[in-house]
């Protein structure tokens, strides 16, 4: 059992008792003892994050799954999304690092590279995806679309459209789904 | 106060003294001490009906039929007679002793319909238009199927209906039906009446649906918060998603909504956490944030407490909710199977304070917190807050009487683990609504009772043939009166299990007491006044 300093005991783990239904959710379940070359090279971008973490997001394994976790963004401040916490999944396939992690918000967003199941599509998780990306490099592209998104690369045209014709209303728009969905 | 406990001479010095500033009401209150419930007419004749309870403004006695059909409600009375006996206490008329002498029948109401019957744990009165709150359903399905949006595990019950009536006259005002849903109906655990406004929890579909009673009698929707926050939101999601899809996506949508699925509808291929979880998640994210500056030890203690946690936190459920005033619910959130099964308090559960106007989740704390123990402790008052009537502010509480405090204090130092001690005391957050009775006779700054046997909380209890034995607090702590539910003899079979339950009128020096054996319908009522 871990405690939490001054927390009075807020967080502490959670009893096993809670556990008894749980099962991991991706399909590639992998136990920690055989890890595989994809569960080592996860294990090392998570050392790697661990050490130096990109501002204002973090992400770590959802459970005990290390193929599914959870990556939080907190909206950069200046940007629309400021005020707002972002919630993704990123699921990774087996054979990571050789195919690119699946990224999903599970927070809405008005956002031209997000579909409206939330699933991201950018550049570098598509097409200029490379096994030497990391873990830390991909927290950093999602950042960085939220400072400056890809309107050239859009999941839904008619964002990125009001984005370059009309940028205030875009700003106002999503300023507002901020407020709504993601505080 | 040193005045003594006789009545004439509190008369008088009621005529000599006025009482301290703000404490009138507390030293009326004390004839209590001489007009005492200590006369029980035994078994006494009356209807087989299910007597639910006395409205906390004593106007209405609230009964059910047997069969769960019909509601029926009397005027609580007092007993008249004349006698020409010169002696001080002349003997009751022989007609005395029945039901009707106390109780004036004022009309029965059918509210079952076909295949529903009344819940007979359930009543909320709303007092400043003295409307009464019932409910109706039909019979539960525990292995229901399950049905979008549903929380599986959660129980099905095809219809429940609420039925706002008014009682002066017993005319039906309106009602709200929810289909397929579940709403924990005993003692009142999944509805909250705060001044005029309503909060009716759907376990099932996890919305705690917000409505006001209005004036006229009316039941009208203020906001639903569970899936979404606002009571816009969905209406915002659905005309900016409209104007969001391109046309071929809008023809994609359109036969996608053939199928009766909409965009905004919780479904499999859109896994966005709800409104309220986002809130939730968001919350006790940042909490852990910034709690530690150092970004190391931050990503680590994240690691631990935040995602490998973060799918037990998305699959917490709401179990129960109360208002704490206008703006602010308390939820308790918990496992699925905490939310209906009985003994659920050994599983852990959070509490939640929620502002509905910011959508914002205010604290969050663990059922262990012991931050939230003190404040239940020193504010007991805040959280069982409800209702305008004023025999209500004088429910004793261990916030509002040294005495309750003491037993707590005592209880507190005699367990043996802190922590555990701290998980049992909040099992009773949220609170149920109107569940305590406001009678004098439960005030702990007035009388001394075993709380085992009888206390204010509206309960079925286990029935012991003792007497139940209400002692002065003042001193000499003298016996003032004793409550004896079933037979004036005592039962001719001590084996079969009996259970009781007591209904005190809130102002009144008159009390009925309910005892039933198991497989033995007809049940003893005794009533208990003052003669």
């Amino acid at each position: 059992m871990m405690t939490t300093p001054g927390g009075n005991g807020r967080f502490k783990a959670l009893p096993t008792a809670m556990y008894a239904g749980y099962s991991g959710t991706a399909s590639s379940w992998v136990a920690k003892t055989s890890v595989s070359a994809s569960g080592k090279r996860i294990q090392r971008e998570m050392a790697e994050l661990n050490v130096d973490p990109p501002p204002e997001c973090s992400a770590g394994p959802k459970g005990d799954n290390l193929y599914h976790w959870i990556a939080t963004i907190i909206g950069p401040s200046g940007t629309p999304y400021e005020g707002g916490i972002f919630f993704l999944d990123m699921i990774f396939p087996s054979d990571y690092p050789f195919k690119p992690p699946k990224v999903v918000f599970k927070t809405r967003i008005y956002h031209c590279n997000v579909d409206t199941s939330g699933n991201l599509s950018v550049e570098i998780l598509r097409d200029s995806w490379s096994p030497a990306l990391t873990i830390t490099k991909v927290l950093q592209a999602i950042r960085s679309i939220f400072l400056k998104p890809e309107t050239y690369n859009p999941a839904l045209p008619v964002i990125a459209r009001l984005y370059l014709s009309d940028r205030e209303k875009h700003e106002e728009v999503a300023k507002e789904w901020t407020l709504r969905f993601a505080k | 106060m040193f005045s003594s406990g006789n009545v004439t001479s509190r008369v008088f010095e009621r005529q000599i003294r006025s009482s301290p500033p703000g404490a009138s009401v507390n030293r009326a209150r004390k004839f209590y001490e001489n007009l005492v419930p200590s006369h029980t007419l035994y078994d006494v004749e009356c209807p087989d009906h299910c007597f639910r309870k006395f409205t906390e403004d004593g106007l209405f006695l609230i009964s059910f039929s047997r069969n769960h059909q019909e509601l029926i409600v009397y005027r609580p009375s007092w007993l008249t007679y004349t006698s020409d006996s010169d002696d001080t206490l002349p003997p009751l008329p022989r007609r005395a002793p029945r039901f009707d002498s106390f109780f004036t029948h004022l009309y029965s109401v059918n509210l079952a319909s076909a295949n529903e019957l009344i819940c007979k744990d359930f009543f909320l009165y709303f007092p400043s238009r003295r409307f009464g709150l019932f409910a109706t359903s039909t019979a539960q399905i525990h292995d229901s199927a399950p049905s979008p949006g549903a929380v599986p595990g959660v129980p099905s019950i095809d219809k429940i209906t609420f039925v706002l009536l008014r009682l002066d006259d017993g005319v039906v005002l309106d009602e709200r039906v929810f289909l397929h849903d579940f709403v924990n109906l005993a003692y009142n655990m999944g509805v909250f009446m705060y001044d005029d406004l309503l909060a009716i929890l759907s376990l099932r579909y996890q919305k705690i649906h917000l409505l006001q009673i209005r004036d006229s009698g009316h039941l009208v929707d203020a906001r639903a918060i569970g899936y979404f926050c606002r009571e816009d939101d969905e209406l915002f999601l659905n005309s900016s998603s409209q104007a969001m899809m391109t046309s071929q996506d809008k023809n994609k949508q359109q036969n996608r909504e053939d199928d009766a699925a909409t965009i905004s509808q919780p479904d499999a291929e859109n896994s966005f956490l709800s409104g309220i979880k986002q809130r939730l998640l968001s919350f006790i994210f940042r909490e852990i944030w910034n709690e530690e500056s150092d970004n190391t030890m931050r990503v680590q203690n994240l690691k631990k407490k935040f995602y490998f946690h973060f799918q037990d936190y998305v699959d917490l459920i709401i179990w129960k909710v109360q208002f704490l005033d206008r703006h602010h619910l308390l939820i308790k959130f918990g496992s699925v199977d905490g939310g209906v099964g009985r003994n659920a308090d050994h599983l852990p559960a959070f509490f939640a304070v929620y502002n509905m106007e910011t959508t914002d989740i205010v604290a969050f704390y663990q059922n262990s917190a012991e931050d939230l123990y003190q404040l239940f402790e020193q504010f007991s008052d805040h959280f069982t807050v409800s209702s305008s009537s004023p025999f209500m502010n004088f429910v004793t509480s261990h916030s509002n009487s040294v005495h309750a405090l003491e037993q707590l204090k005592y209880l507190k130092n005699k367990s043996n683990s802190f922590s555990q001690f701290v998980k049992k005391m909040l099992v009773s957050l949220p609170f149920s609504c109107q569940s305590q009775s406001p009678s004098p006779y439960f005030d702990q700054s007035l009388f001394r009772f075993d709380e085992k046997l009888i206390s204010a909380a509206d309960r079925h209890r286990q029935s012991s043939d003792n007497p139940i034995k209400f002692i002065s607090r003042r001193k000499p702590e003298t016996l003032k009166f004793k409550i004896k539910p079933g037979p004036e003899c005592g039962s001719a079979d001590g084996r079969s299990k009996k259970i009781c339950s007591f209904l005190f009128h809130p102002h009144l020096p008159l009390a009925i007491s309910i005892q039933q054996t198991l497989f033995m319908p007809p049940s003893v009522v005794n009533i208990h006044f003052r003669r």
